[in-house]
Protein backbone atom coordinates (compact mmCIF):
# COMPACT_ATOMS: atom_id res chain seq x y z
CA UNK A 1 0.00 0.00 0.00
CA UNK A 2 2.89 2.34 0.73
CA UNK A 3 4.23 1.92 -2.79
CA UNK A 4 0.81 2.83 -4.15
CA UNK A 5 0.74 6.09 -2.18
CA UNK A 6 4.29 6.97 -3.22
CA UNK A 7 3.43 6.33 -6.86
CA UNK A 8 0.30 8.49 -6.66
CA UNK A 9 2.33 11.24 -5.02
CA UNK A 10 4.96 11.15 -7.74
CA UNK A 11 2.26 11.28 -10.40
CA UNK A 12 0.72 14.33 -8.74
CA UNK A 13 4.17 15.96 -8.61
CA UNK A 14 4.47 15.46 -12.38
CA UNK A 15 1.01 17.02 -12.82
CA UNK A 16 2.12 20.02 -10.76
CA UNK A 17 4.88 20.69 -13.29
CA UNK A 18 2.32 20.38 -16.08
CA UNK A 19 0.17 23.06 -14.44
CA UNK A 20 3.25 25.16 -13.69
CA UNK A 21 3.80 25.50 -17.44
CA UNK A 22 0.40 27.20 -17.69
CA UNK A 23 1.29 29.43 -14.74
CA UNK A 24 4.53 30.60 -16.36
CA UNK A 25 3.64 30.89 -20.05
CA UNK A 26 -0.14 31.05 -19.81
CA UNK A 27 -1.71 33.85 -21.80
CA UNK A 28 -3.35 36.34 -19.50
CA UNK A 29 -3.52 36.74 -15.76
CA UNK A 30 -6.63 34.65 -15.22
CA UNK A 31 -4.96 31.52 -16.55
CA UNK A 32 -2.12 32.14 -14.13
CA UNK A 33 -4.43 32.56 -11.14
CA UNK A 34 -6.31 29.37 -12.02
CA UNK A 35 -2.99 27.53 -12.42
CA UNK A 36 -1.69 28.71 -9.05
CA UNK A 37 -4.94 27.63 -7.44
CA UNK A 38 -4.64 24.19 -9.05
CA UNK A 39 -1.06 23.87 -7.80
CA UNK A 40 -2.32 24.66 -4.30
CA UNK A 41 -4.98 21.96 -4.52
CA UNK A 42 -2.45 19.36 -5.69
CA UNK A 43 -0.06 20.37 -2.91
CA UNK A 44 -2.86 19.71 -0.41
CA UNK A 45 -3.35 16.16 -1.70
CA UNK A 46 0.40 15.55 -1.80
CA UNK A 47 0.62 16.64 1.85
CA UNK A 48 -2.10 14.14 2.80
CA UNK A 49 -0.31 11.39 0.88
CA UNK A 50 2.92 12.19 2.71
CA UNK A 51 0.91 11.87 5.91
CA UNK A 52 -0.28 8.41 4.87
CA UNK A 53 3.25 7.32 3.95
CA UNK A 54 4.61 8.35 7.36
CA UNK A 55 1.49 7.13 9.24
CA UNK A 56 0.90 10.60 10.69
CA UNK A 57 -2.32 11.64 8.95
CA UNK A 58 -3.60 13.40 12.08
CA UNK A 59 -0.66 15.81 11.89
CA UNK A 60 -0.72 16.44 8.19
CA UNK A 61 -4.46 16.97 7.92
CA UNK A 62 -4.13 20.15 9.99
CA UNK A 63 -1.43 21.51 7.71
CA UNK A 64 -3.34 20.64 4.57
CA UNK A 65 -6.50 22.28 5.90
CA UNK A 66 -4.65 25.53 6.61
CA UNK A 67 -3.16 25.28 3.14
CA UNK A 68 -6.60 24.99 1.58
CA UNK A 69 -7.96 27.95 3.55
CA UNK A 70 -5.05 30.23 2.72
CA UNK A 71 -5.16 29.13 -0.92
CA UNK A 72 -8.80 30.20 -1.09
CA UNK A 73 -8.11 33.56 0.54
CA UNK A 74 -5.12 34.21 -1.71
CA UNK A 75 -7.18 33.42 -4.80
CA UNK A 76 -9.92 35.85 -3.72
CA UNK A 77 -7.35 38.54 -2.90
CA UNK A 78 -5.74 38.21 -6.34
CA UNK A 79 -9.14 38.45 -8.02
CA UNK A 80 -9.98 41.53 -5.95
CA UNK A 81 -6.69 43.14 -6.92
CA UNK A 82 -7.48 42.56 -10.58
CA UNK A 83 -10.91 44.09 -10.08
CA UNK A 84 -9.30 47.22 -8.62
CA UNK A 85 -6.79 47.45 -11.47
CA UNK A 86 -9.51 47.57 -14.10
CA UNK B 1 -8.80 51.45 -1.63
CA UNK B 2 -10.77 48.33 -0.86
CA UNK B 3 -14.45 48.90 -1.43
CA UNK B 4 -17.51 46.79 -0.91
CA UNK B 5 -17.66 43.78 -3.18
CA UNK B 6 -20.92 43.62 -5.11
CA UNK B 7 -20.73 39.91 -5.85
CA UNK B 8 -23.26 38.00 -3.77
CA UNK B 9 -21.51 34.61 -4.17
CA UNK B 10 -18.23 35.87 -2.72
CA UNK B 11 -19.98 37.69 0.10
CA UNK B 12 -22.14 34.73 1.09
CA UNK B 13 -19.23 32.29 0.98
CA UNK B 14 -17.13 34.61 3.10
CA UNK B 15 -19.94 35.06 5.60
CA UNK B 16 -20.37 31.31 5.99
CA UNK B 17 -16.64 30.67 5.93
CA UNK B 18 -15.28 33.17 8.45
CA UNK B 19 -16.72 31.64 11.68
CA UNK B 20 -15.30 28.22 10.81
CA UNK B 21 -11.96 29.81 9.97
CA UNK B 22 -11.86 31.52 13.37
CA UNK B 23 -12.93 28.35 15.17
CA UNK B 24 -10.16 26.49 13.39
CA UNK B 25 -7.68 29.19 14.41
CA UNK B 26 -8.71 28.75 18.04
CA UNK B 27 -8.25 24.98 17.66
CA UNK B 28 -4.75 25.54 16.27
CA UNK B 29 -3.88 27.78 19.22
CA UNK B 30 -5.37 25.49 21.87
CA UNK B 31 -4.13 22.21 20.40
CA UNK B 32 -0.66 23.55 19.74
CA UNK B 33 1.15 21.14 22.08
CA UNK B 34 -0.04 17.99 20.31
CA UNK B 35 -0.29 18.94 16.66
CA UNK B 36 1.44 21.38 14.33
CA UNK B 37 0.56 24.92 15.20
CA UNK B 38 0.64 27.19 18.19
CA UNK B 39 0.15 30.82 18.96
CA UNK B 40 1.77 32.29 15.88
CA UNK B 41 0.08 30.01 13.37
CA UNK B 42 -3.34 30.37 14.95
CA UNK B 43 -2.90 34.13 15.06
CA UNK B 44 -2.03 34.19 11.38
CA UNK B 45 -5.19 32.21 10.56
CA UNK B 46 -7.26 34.63 12.66
CA UNK B 47 -5.66 37.55 10.83
CA UNK B 48 -6.36 35.84 7.51
CA UNK B 49 -10.05 35.54 8.42
CA UNK B 50 -10.12 39.28 9.14
CA UNK B 51 -8.36 39.94 5.82
CA UNK B 52 -11.02 37.84 4.05
CA UNK B 53 -13.73 39.96 5.68
CA UNK B 54 -11.92 43.14 4.64
CA UNK B 55 -11.65 41.93 1.04
CA UNK B 56 -15.26 40.87 0.73
CA UNK B 57 -17.21 43.24 2.97
CA UNK B 58 -15.26 46.44 2.53
CA UNK B 59 -13.59 48.95 4.77
CA UNK B 60 -16.65 50.49 6.42
CA UNK B 61 -18.03 47.20 7.72
CA UNK B 62 -14.66 46.22 9.17
CA UNK B 63 -14.23 49.60 10.82
CA UNK B 64 -17.54 49.03 12.58
CA UNK B 65 -16.57 45.55 13.73
CA UNK B 66 -12.89 46.02 14.53
CA UNK B 67 -11.79 49.64 14.95
CA UNK B 68 -8.12 50.47 14.81
CA UNK B 69 -8.06 51.39 18.48
CA UNK B 70 -9.27 47.92 19.45
CA UNK B 71 -6.66 46.46 17.13
CA UNK B 72 -3.84 48.33 18.86
CA UNK B 73 -5.30 47.39 22.23
CA UNK B 74 -5.37 43.69 21.30
CA UNK B 75 -1.80 43.81 20.02
CA UNK B 76 -0.57 45.41 23.23
CA UNK B 77 -2.69 43.09 25.39
CA UNK B 78 -0.99 40.05 23.90
CA UNK B 79 2.47 41.40 24.69
CA UNK B 80 1.24 42.26 28.18
CA UNK B 81 -0.02 38.68 28.73
CA UNK B 82 3.26 37.20 27.52
CA UNK B 83 5.51 39.51 29.53
CA UNK B 84 3.16 39.40 32.53
CA UNK B 85 3.25 35.61 32.80
CA UNK B 86 7.03 35.69 32.42
CA UNK B 87 7.45 38.34 35.08
CA UNK B 88 5.00 36.55 37.38
CA UNK B 89 7.25 33.50 37.25
CA UNK B 90 10.22 35.75 37.95
CA UNK B 91 8.46 37.28 40.96
CA UNK B 92 7.49 33.84 42.32
CA UNK B 93 11.16 32.90 42.47
CA UNK B 94 11.85 31.02 39.23
CA UNK B 95 13.46 31.94 35.96
CA UNK B 96 11.72 34.07 33.34
CA UNK B 97 8.83 31.99 31.86
CA UNK B 98 9.49 29.15 34.32
CA UNK B 99 5.86 28.04 34.36
CA UNK B 100 6.16 25.48 37.14
CA UNK B 101 6.31 28.35 39.65
CA UNK B 102 2.70 29.20 38.74
CA UNK B 103 1.48 26.12 40.65
CA UNK B 104 1.38 28.25 43.82
CA UNK B 105 -1.19 30.62 42.29
CA UNK B 106 -3.21 28.16 40.23
CA UNK B 107 -3.37 25.53 42.95
CA UNK B 108 -2.37 22.57 40.75
CA UNK B 109 0.78 20.49 40.52
CA UNK B 110 3.82 21.57 38.50
CA UNK B 111 3.02 19.67 35.29
CA UNK B 112 -0.48 21.14 35.08
CA UNK B 113 0.86 24.60 35.85
CA UNK B 114 3.41 24.25 33.04
CA UNK B 115 0.69 23.27 30.57
CA UNK B 116 -1.60 26.12 31.60
CA UNK B 117 1.25 28.63 31.51
CA UNK B 118 2.17 27.62 27.99
CA UNK B 119 -1.50 27.96 27.00
CA UNK B 120 -1.63 31.49 28.42
CA UNK B 121 1.53 32.54 26.63
CA UNK B 122 0.26 31.12 23.36
CA UNK B 123 -3.02 33.00 23.74
CA UNK B 124 -1.02 36.21 24.14
CA UNK B 125 1.07 35.45 21.07
CA UNK B 126 -2.13 34.67 19.13
CA UNK B 127 -3.75 38.01 20.04
CA UNK B 128 -0.69 40.00 19.07
CA UNK B 129 -0.05 38.18 15.82
CA UNK B 130 -3.69 38.51 14.80
CA UNK B 131 -3.75 42.25 15.44
CA UNK B 132 -0.42 42.96 13.79
CA UNK B 133 -1.03 40.74 10.74
CA UNK B 134 -4.39 42.34 10.10
CA UNK B 135 -2.91 45.79 10.72
CA UNK B 136 -0.14 45.18 8.16
CA UNK B 137 -2.66 43.92 5.60
CA UNK B 138 -4.91 46.89 6.30
CA UNK B 139 -2.11 49.43 5.90
CA UNK B 140 -0.86 47.89 2.66
CA UNK B 141 -4.31 47.57 1.13
CA UNK B 142 -5.38 51.13 1.92
CA UNK B 143 -1.98 52.65 1.18
CA UNK B 144 -2.38 54.86 4.25
CA UNK B 145 -5.26 56.78 2.65
CA UNK B 146 -8.50 56.33 4.56
CA UNK B 147 -11.93 57.21 3.16
CA UNK B 148 -12.79 59.59 5.97
CA UNK B 149 -9.66 61.65 5.23
CA UNK B 150 -10.71 61.93 1.61
CA UNK B 151 -14.24 62.85 2.63
CA UNK B 152 -12.92 65.56 4.91
CA UNK B 153 -10.86 67.03 2.10
CA UNK B 154 -13.93 66.97 -0.09
CA UNK B 155 -12.74 64.72 -2.89
CA UNK B 156 -14.54 61.41 -2.69
CA UNK B 157 -13.57 59.14 -5.55
CA UNK B 158 -16.57 56.85 -5.80
CA UNK B 159 -17.16 53.69 -3.85
CA UNK B 160 -13.91 52.00 -4.84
Amino acid sequence: MNIFFVAVGMGLCALVFLVLYRAIFGPGVFNRIAAISAVGTKTLIILLIIGYVYNRVDMFIDISMVYALLNFIGCIAAAKYLEMER
Amino acid sequence: MIGKSDDIIIKTIARIFVPFLQLYALYVIMHGHYSPGGGFQGGVILGASMALLLITHGYDELKRRLPEGVLLLLGSLGVLIYAGIGLLCLILGGNYLDYSQLSVILGVDAAHARSLGILGVELGVGFTVMAIMYSIFFDISTGGILPEDQRREGRVEGER
